[in-house]
């Protein structure tokens, strides 16, 4: 690792001792250490490593000896955990210069390091221990998450060790503990690994409010991220620090050093076939074959996990001879599994893993040679993630082959390169007082009995997300934690939590341990898991898709097929099966939407191509598509709304682009079918993709330019939208996750059996009993506003409304389906919206069944 | 709003007790399936309810899960004005009226008192469900007649879980049955009666309750239960 002369010089000036002995001498040798050096230090350890600092580096350890708190950001593979990790530990051997003197038993607890993925953590204790071992150090690393042991909890609940690794999940149980505050006394730093994955999440908020708890009792506690590159890292350092960001004691440390990325397109062989629609780009099967050949160790990303089994079996069944050198990899797979492919990575033992963006975060295979991508990229910042995946040793080259599933992909990767040239960087926006998180952190404070109300509220308003909490908001949570809210003033015996003037606490040990067990973010909610009959654990499905099956379907699972023999309880029993089946599971929120960054490259893209301009590979190929869309219909400009018509047996069908990604027109397209039924009662069917959505139904609407003006129009969207939700399922939907989070639902802990089964009841119960009989309830509130922020990007959705008035409005009605909207007809159905009387409607589709039945019967 | 007069070409209006109700010749009697997703026995003055699983809320309340009595208290007004409209004389619960031994609290024992005192010339009689075996007898404030499960009524047997008898037409419920009308991508999902020439099952009474989702076959009718009205489902089965 080479840094500029430039760089170093710069520091020479800094005050530290530490710090000057690390660019004393300067240039080469810039981390010499003193000549009679006895005692280890941190720059003579790197020294006998052969390594040498990045100036990122020895800034972050400067900054850290001088009591700042940051964030740190750079590519993956570049040192990043040391820049972090550093800090703390010369900050020790500095306090500790001799090392006859120091202590036989380990150091106590003073870094707390978090890391949002459990798979990371062994990988990071590795790293972290490395040095201590090697310099003899008293120190303990070790890790706490869900999988750690009892009787090594145990002894941690006795002593932590010196660097404790553990997930938000596991932190906020420890703040649950009656000694929590004795527990991080000496605590000094806590150190945020992959900030970016956790910053616009729930179990970002609670990492947040975890923090603030400790810096409540440790003011002196340095903060430190480590992030990927963002286009909004100051915000990211931010919400981090929460109100300590405030202070001028803090830095954001960037590495200068660019990767070297290269992209290529895989390319059909027979252009004219290139297919308008579908979603798995099997068509390039022989060329992807042909490239995995190629090379050692092949990671092929895929955007969800369906597509992923999907991808596996098809490789399967072209190359039955990789049935051992192939594996698949995603979320739902059990752990164990997923364990040993990440081994047989890290050795190079095996030729191709197909995965999702479970091995998208920062653990280091170095043997990856090569990085696939199936489908489009969907932003700069994935794409870029996980082109480091290969080539991940500092200096070399990330490449990464494309594979287009449709033509329009095409585009996108063309569009993806361009603004990779150009830097384009997409931001991660955090998350505003989510109250289930804070209502599931209140009741984790009080088991701890270090909960008083006054204290509390200023603790939790130290926090970014709920920096602008008002007391009427606060008073609620309280109440609703307390007495349940409102609507259960009338039930004195109740009580969540104990509040003796102001000091709150929870008695009830059953509330308490519900409350343990219960303890995160990430729901899992209506998971089932799926099981061999000879009880071996394959992974988990949603419940969902189960109930579609009867005993006998089969289905690929984890990368086998498998058939449904029973379902019991939550657990899916299946075995092996020889019936070939089509059917994959399908996991909720695997779609990442179109970027706007790449979406306006997109565009760019598509306003060359009306102009005859293809430039590139990729534009080259799509070429003739997009001439058959300039034939059939037009090329939208940048400044153009295209709305195409057509009839097909499905009924009338519209066709909107606004380019804005899949989120956005999930909203638009509720508005606007909601907006159109409001003229006249109707039921439409939705669908959408990143580029636009299409709305069907049974009978012509006679729509002008005007008409859709005012359907897409910005006035009055939120009434409108608010309106909408409530006529549609999308905030029961969402209410899944917050009645979860905020402790209404308990999900039962292994062994429970049946005595939880009194109390359980779904979500969507408890949202239609609130709605019903409590409506003032601010976690409906809460539901509403997360559909609108996060599943129907309110901003984005009101952004797009905003330039869809000042843009120019093209109607087009088609003879046929274009290579822009057949994709849109060719997919699932993704919603309803109607504005039909619930007995109207259910007589149209009961006449529509007794017509279709009549038809079959006379024709047979 | 009231309407001033029916409109002239409206067909002529159902007994007022009936509206939105769906009547049904079965196992040779007349009944009728009520939108308050209750069944009416004209002939007998009977009606027929299952799984209200009064005390649920309660039972949530003591695991510290904040859940209001208000949906029993609304289930209970729904009961009442559906027995005064029917002037019924008797009323059968087919199971789990009571959710869990912890519902046994005086807030839900005192309502169910009072509303009982108020009908207080009504027959009831309950079969047992599996919730009931738990939570025990019903208090006798209640004056409610237990009955293990199968119970002979006239041509009928009441259960609580749904069995075929030969012989015999059973009315059941236990299993919450809902039904989801799909037809070209529009879907609607609701409550249902699910119908076969044996066995009728009821839907759940109570609002805070789940429901089960039905795959009716060959043989067997779906009747939707809407807000205020009840809807024959077409036999999909027909169509091969």
């Amino acid at each position: 690792m080479i840094s500029s002369d430039k760089d170093i010089t710069k520091k020479t000036s800094s005050k530290k001792v530490a710090a000057k002995k690390s660019v004393a001498a300067k240039g080469k040798s810039a981390c010499a250490p003193k000549a009679k050096v006895v005692r280890p230090t941190w720059q003579s350890w790197f020294k006998q490593r052969r390594w040498k600092s990045f100036s990122f580096q020895q800034e972050t350890w400067e900054a850290y000896l001088d009591g700042k708190s940051g964030l740190v950001h750079a590519p993956t593979g570049l040192g990043k955990t040391y820049a972090v990790w550093g800090g703390p530990v010369m900050e020790w051997l500095k306090e500790n210069p001799a090392p006859d003197a120091w202590p036989k038993a380990s150091e106590p607890l003073r870094v707390l390091w978090i890391t949002p993925l459990r798979a990371l953590a062994n990988d990071t204790v590795n790293s972290l221990q490395l040095p201590i071992k090697e310099m003899g150090m008293p120190w303990t690393v070790e890790l706490r998450t869900g999988d750690t042991s009892s009787s090594v909890r145990q002894r941690q609940r006795k002593k932590l060790p010196t660097a404790l690794v553990t997930t938000p999940e596991s932190l906020s149980l420890l703040l649950s503990y009656e000694d929590s505050r004795e527990m991080f006394s000496s605590l000094r730093c806590i150190i945020v690994d992959e900030w970016h994955e956790l910053l616009s999440s729930k179990r970002g908020v609670q990492t947040e409010l975890c923090m603030a708890r400790l810096r409540h009792w440790l003011p002196e506690l340095r903060i430190w991220g480590v992030s990927a590159t963002l286009g909004n890292l100051p915000q990211a350092m931010d919400v981090l620090l929460g109100r300590a960001a405030r202070d001028k004691n803090t830095t954001l440390v960037s590495a200068p050093v660019k990767k070297k990325f290269e992209m290529t397109t895989l390319m059909p062989k027979r252009l004219e076939r290139f297919p308008w629609a579908g979603h798995v780009g099997l068509n390039l099967l022989p060329e992807v074959i042909r490239q995995i050949q190629k090379k050692q160790t092949t990671l092929l990303f895929t955007n969800t996990r369906s597509q992923t089994e999907i991808w596996f079996q098809a490789l399967l069944n072209a190359k039955p001879e990789w049935a051992d050198k192939i594996a698949l990899h995603h979320g739902s797979v059990d752990r164990a599994v997923r364990e040993e492919v990440e081994t047989r990575l890290r050795d190079g033992s095996i030729l191709c893993v197909v995965c999702t963006g479970s091995l998208d975060l920062g653990v280091d295979f170095s043997p990856v040679e090569q990085v696939i991508q199936v489908g489009g990229p969907k932003g700069i910042a994935r794409l870029l993630q996980r082109a480091g995946r290969s080539g991940h040793q500092p200096g070399a080259v990330s490449r990464i082959f494309c594979v287009p599933a449709y033509a329009m992909e095409l585009v996108e990767f063309a569009a993806a390169r361009d603004a990779v040239g150009k830097g384009d960087m997409e931001s991660r926006l955090p998350l505003s007082a989510p109250l289930d998180v804070l209502v599931q952190h209140i009741v984790t404070l009080a088991l701890s009995r270090y909960a008083e109300a006054k204290a509390l509220y200023d603790e939790v308003t130290s926090t970014h997300a709920y920096a602008n909490l008002g007391k009427e908001e606060w008073q609620w949570v309280l109440d609703f934690v307390i007495r349940g809210g409102k609507a259960l003033r009338a039930y004195p015996q109740f009580q969540r939590v104990k509040d003796s003037n102001g000091q709150l606490s929870v008695e009830q040990p059953l509330i308490a341990r519900f409350h343990r067990m219960s303890i995160g973010t990430i729901t899992s909610d209506a998971m089932m898991s799926v099981r061999m009959q000879s009880g071996s654990y394959l992974g988990h499905v949603e419940e969902s898709f189960i109930a579609r099956l009867r005993p006998g379907d089969g289905f690929s699972f984890g990368g086998r097929q498998v058939e449904l023999v029973r379902v019991r309880d939550m657990t899916a029993v299946v075995r092996v099966s020889r019936k070939p089946s089509r059917r994959v599971p399908q996991w909720m929120g695997g779609h990442m939407p179109l970027s706007s960054q790449l979406a306006a490259a997109v565009r760019t893209k598509l306003a060359d191509a009306r102009r005859g301009i293809f430039e590139g590979p990729e534009m080259q190929t799509v070429a003739p598509v997009l001439q058959v869309q300039m034939q059939w219909s037009v090329i939208p400009d940048p400044d153009e709304l295209l709305i195409e018509s057509a009839h097909t047996r499905e009924g009338y069908h519209y066709f909107v682009y606004p380019f804005a990604g899949r989120l956005a027109h999930e909203g638009l397209s509720a508005l606007a079918a909601f907006r159109l039924g409001k003229l006249a009662p109707r039921s439409f069917t939705l669908t959408m993709n990143d580029y636009g959505f299409g709305l069907t139904t049974p009978e012509a609407i006679p729509l002008d330019v005007a008409t859709w003006r005012k359907v897409l129009s910005p006035e009055h969207l939120l009434e409108d939208m608010l309106e909408c939700l409530n006529s549609g399922e999308l905030a029961k939907r969402r209410f899944r996750e917050i009645a979860r989070i905020a402790g209404l639902i308990f999900q039962g802990y292994p062994g429970s059996g049946k005595s939880t089964r009194q109390i359980q009841a779904s979500s969507g119960l408890f949202y239609d009993v609130f709605s019903r009989y409590d409506p003032e309830n601010l976690l409906l509130d809460q539901a509403r506003r997360e559909v609108m922020q996060q599943q129907l990007d309110a901003t984005r959705l009101s952004q797009t409304l905003h330039m869809v008035r000042d843009m120019k409005i093209t109607l087009m009605a088609t003879e046929r389906l274009t290579p822009l909207s057949f994709p849109l007809w060719a997919m699932w159905i993704q919603g309803q919206i109607s504005t039909e009387a619930w007995s109207d409607r259910v007589k149209r589709m009961a006449e529509q069944l007794e017509a279709a039945a009549a038809k079959t019967e006379s024709s047979s | 709003m009231i309407n001033p007069e029916p409109l002239p070409d409206s067909p002529a209006p159902l007994p007022s007790h009936y509206a939105g109700a769906l009547p049904l010749q079965w196992a040779d009697k007349e009944l009728w399936l009520l939108p308050e997703r209750a069944l009416w026995w004209p002939e007998m003055k009977t009606v027929f309810i299952a799984d209200t699983h009064f005390g649920k809320a309660a039972t949530f309340r003591l695991a510290g899960i904040p859940v209001s009595e208000c949906s029993h208290l609304a289930d209970l007004d729904r009961l009442t004005l559906l027995l005064n409209r029917t002037r019924a004389d008797q009323l059968i619960i087919l199971g789990d009226f009571f959710h869990a031994r912890q519902g046994h609290n005086e807030t839900t024992i005192k309502a169910l008192a009072d509303w009982r005192q108020q009908c207080s010339t009504l027959n009831i009689h309950l079969i047992a469900g599996n919730h009931d075996r738990h939570a025990g007898r019903p208090s006798s404030l209640l004056n409610m007649e237990y009955h293990e499960e199968p119970w002979i009524y006239g041509p009928f047997i009441c259960c609580h879980e749904p069995e075929r008898v030969e012989g015999y037409a059973v009315l059941a419920g236990h299993i919450h049955p809902t039904y989801r009308l799909a037809v070209g991508g529009d879907g609607i999902s609701a409550p249902c009666f699910h119908v076969s020439d044996q066995v009728m099952i009821l839907p759940a009474f109570g609002s805070f309750t789940g429901g089960a989702r039905v795959r009716p076959s060959g043989d067997e009718r779906v009747y939707l239960v809407g807000p205020d009205q009840v809807i024959a489902v077409p036999n999909k089965a027909s169509r091969r």
